[in-house]
């Protein structure tokens, strides 16, 4: 993984004075709020409905136990001896104060960890598929050039104060675990029928209250034209995306209101003129940084095989675990493996100092001491010989962190809600917690198969209902939380934004139309084959809305 | 009150006057004319030295081609959010290569000044009190390594292709 240089660290810790510069003059009133707001929101710092909350960045989610360490540490002293990893691969945590904020920055920056630009109207943490250098389905690994991202975008001169924020993601194969076409900009790394490496380029994806399936408008770009291309788009994007209304300011309602075609030829005008400017990338540059992602030695543990098909024959808990939590390495005798954070009736992607420490240990003792956050608010550890499986998961079952529900249904993603958030009209996580209690049972969960919840406590859609195959959105109405649902909504390489289908449903009503859901799912699949998704494309909403409100009774709320 | 600042320190004796309905440059004084008016007095008359104000919303592509009758560049920052003006800037040095003044007018604060600096604004008309005080105390937030080239020159380190230093 890469590693700081002399330049970086400078960087970080200039960066972490500069704030408590700021921070100093806002404690003594010399800096007003409104200031303030986006200097601490750029250092990843936001103000919540408790206290200010901190979020951390973990570039393309990518750490190692070092770091992960230092993340434990940092829950112990500044705040309750947990954090809370993000849908943007980040770890945010929640009562920390204000005045000890730069020490904590300060902390961070020893293990090469900062918190910049996790927030405000600027270029946001970049994101990357979880597997990324692990994956049999791989072009390339994405991670050197969402690095070259991260450095060229952090604290960018022109591009700080943005009509609104904005996320780019990298995937690397065509099998997309990055949700790359509900970003800004999306990048799906490929070659070219020549052998060249090169990015096609989606821009104007996002969910919030306008969701939108990104436009490709560029099929293949060279390597080299990365900073060059993503600057052009910045420009047009700082130049002419609408900064009247907040709700109409992401760089999807630009490329909706001129039209994907006329965006793309403004930014080829734009890329015309900077394609041989100095952005141009080296190819020694990019091998260089490519080569801090070089692959671990992986040598071969074919005995693995034997112990085993042994172990999940000795322990039937252990064989679920491995089936649905451990998928193929592109190295036979390794396995990639998810540790989930979702345990039954828990909070989705808590974790806490003691099981950040475990999970740190054993990625140093078995996992080549790296670990991943994935976009689904689990960790991974993405380099597991298959004979080690067995005491990786014995440490896990000893940190309460071997939930073998990886894909299932209470493998559900939510974002903070009202128990947390300042923004929130209903709370997502006592939902989270309800369904996932309701659906525990592990033998209910292999038969229901593949199924994504996605929760939202508000229609900023941090919970990325959207494309959740079931979706909750929560909403206010008449001063009650009610949940509307939508079905259908997938985030990978067939993106689709879920339908609603229907009147909102009320906390304790809620769970149970999800079960009258799956019900209708399991009684009208084709085989077990056949995923909740791949079902509902085919029948489409009436069964599901004939199921949840009588026959012909349906009204969208 | 408005002060004008710059790497040199304040200025005493700025002439430059933004022309509106109600104000007008008085006879020492000179004035920024908006966009459209600027785009006039070129066409109708030979002046030089001209000062022009980049609104948010103007395309600043425009000054292409009298680039020799401007005195001074205006880039406005009507709140100090609205981060346009940093194009403007960018454009204005690196792709019509203006060496004039430039001047951040609007809401002008300390901690965007560093930034501003990077896009090539050179002057700045600044009434805020902290940027001011920390201004007259030359105690600038700003950070000596880059991620990338910007308009302002600045040292190649040697390193990765987009790495400057101040």
């Amino acid at each position: 993984m890469y590693r700081y240089d002399e330049f970086d660290h400078a960087f970080v810790s200039d960066r972490v004075e500069q704030f408590r510069d700021q921070v100093g003059r806002r404690l003594s009133g010399e800096l007003a709020e409104d200031a303030f707001k986006p200097l601490r929101l750029m250092n990843g710092v936001y103000l919540q409905l408790h206290a200010y909350m901190l979020r951390v960045a973990i570039p393309y989610g990518t750490l190692n136990s070092r770091q992960m360490r230092m993340l434990a540490h940092i829950a112990r002293k500044y705040d309750r001896g947990y954090g809370h990893f993000t849908t943007r691969q980040n770890i945010q945590y929640n009562w920390p104060k204000l005045s000890e904020l730069p020490d904590a920055l300060a902390e961070l920056a020893t293990v090469e960890m900062h918190a910049l630009q996790t927030s405000g109207n600027c270029i946001r943490n970049v994101t990357a598929d979880h597997f990324a250098g692990a994956a049999a389905d791989e072009v390339a690994d994405p991670r050197p050039y969402a690095e070259i991202l991260r450095q060229w975008s952090s604290v960018h001169p022109e591009f700080s104060f943005l009509p609104r924020k904005f996320k780019i993601a990298v995937t690397g194969a065509e099998r997309d675990r990055a949700a790359i076409q509900v970003h800004d900009i999306g990048l799906h790394l490929k070659r070219s029928d020549k052998g060249e490496i090169g990015f096609a380029v989606y821009v104007g994806g996002g969910q919030g209250r306008t969701p939108m399936i990104a436009k490709k408008i560029r099929d293949f770009l060279p390597e080299q034209d990365l900073l060059s291309y993503t600057t052009a788009i910045m420009r047009v994007y700082n130049l002419h995306g609408r900064r009247d209304n907040k709700y109409k300011a992401r760089i999807k309602i630009l490329v909706h209101e001129t039209g994907a075609e006329e965006l793309a030829r403004h930014v080829e005008a734009e890329f015309a003129e900077l394609r041989n400017s100095e952005l141009k990338l080296p190819d020694q540059d990019i091998a260089a940084i490519a080569a801090y992602f070089a692959p671990p030695e992986l040598a071969p543990r074919a005995e693995g095989w034997e112990s085993l098909a042994q172990w999940k024959k000795a322990d039937a808990d252990f064989a679920r675990w491995v089936q649905q939590n451990v998928q193929p390495h592109k190295h036979p005798d390794y396995g990639m493996v998810t540790i989930s954070l979702k345990p039954i009736g828990g909070i989705p992607g808590d974790a806490t100092d003691a099981q950040m420490e475990a999970v740190a240990d054993i990625a140093r003792d078995y996992a080549f001491d790296e670990i991943r956050v994935s976009h689904e608010q689990n960790l991974i550890l993405p380099h597991v010989a298959l004979a080690d499986l067995e005491p990786v998961y014995r440490g896990l079952v000893a940190a309460g962190l071997a939930t073998a529900n990886a894909g299932l249904i209470t493998d559900i993603i939510a974002c903070p809600g009202l128990d947390y958030c300042a923004l929130a009209n209903a709370r997502s996580i006592p939902v989270a917690q309800e369904i996932s209690t309701r659906f525990g049972a592990p033998e209910r969960q292999a038969e229901i198969g593949e199924l994504k919840i996605k929760i939202s406590g508000c229609i900023n859609a941090c919970g990325h209902h959207h494309v959740g195959h079931i979706g909750l959105l929560g909403v206010e109405k008449k001063g009650e939380e009610l949940y509307q649902i939508t079905l259908g909504g997938s985030g990978d390489e067939n993106t689709s934004i879920g339908e609603i289908i229907g009147r909102g449903f009320e906390p304790e009503k809620v769970t149970d139309a999800i079960e009258v859901i799956v019900d209708t799912y399991l009684g009208l699949r084709l085989d077990r084959s056949e995923t909740f998704l791949a079902a509902y494309r085919r029948v489409g909403p009436q069964p599901f809305k004939d199921a949840l409100y009588g026959d012909k009774t349906a009204e969208a709320a | 009150m408005t002060r004008i600042w710059n790497e040199n320190g304040f200025v005493t004796d700025d002439p430059w006057v933004i022309e509106s309905e109600e104000t007008k440059a008085g006879s020492n004084e000179k004035a920024i004319l908006g966009l459209g008016d600027f785009l006039a007095k070129v066409a109708e008359t030979d002046e030089t030295g001209l000062g022009v104000l980049i609104n948010p919303a103007d395309d600043v592509r425009r000054l292409e081609g009298h680039l020799d009758r401007i005195g001074l560049v205006a880039v406005a920052f009507p709140a100090f959010s609205d981060g346009r003006a940093f194009s403007h800037a960018s454009l204005l040095r690196s792709r019509l290569g203006y060496r004039g003044e430039v001047r951040a007018v609007g809401d002008v604060l300390i901690d965007q000044v560093p930034l501003m600096l990077r896009c090539g604004i050179d002057s700045f008309a600044v009434s805020n009190a902290t940027a001011l005080k920390r201004l007259a105390e030359n105690r600038l937030p700003g950070i000596t390594n880059h991620y990338q080239p910007a308009a302002r020159p600045a040292v190649d380190p040697g390193s990765y292709s987009w790495r400057r230093r101040a």
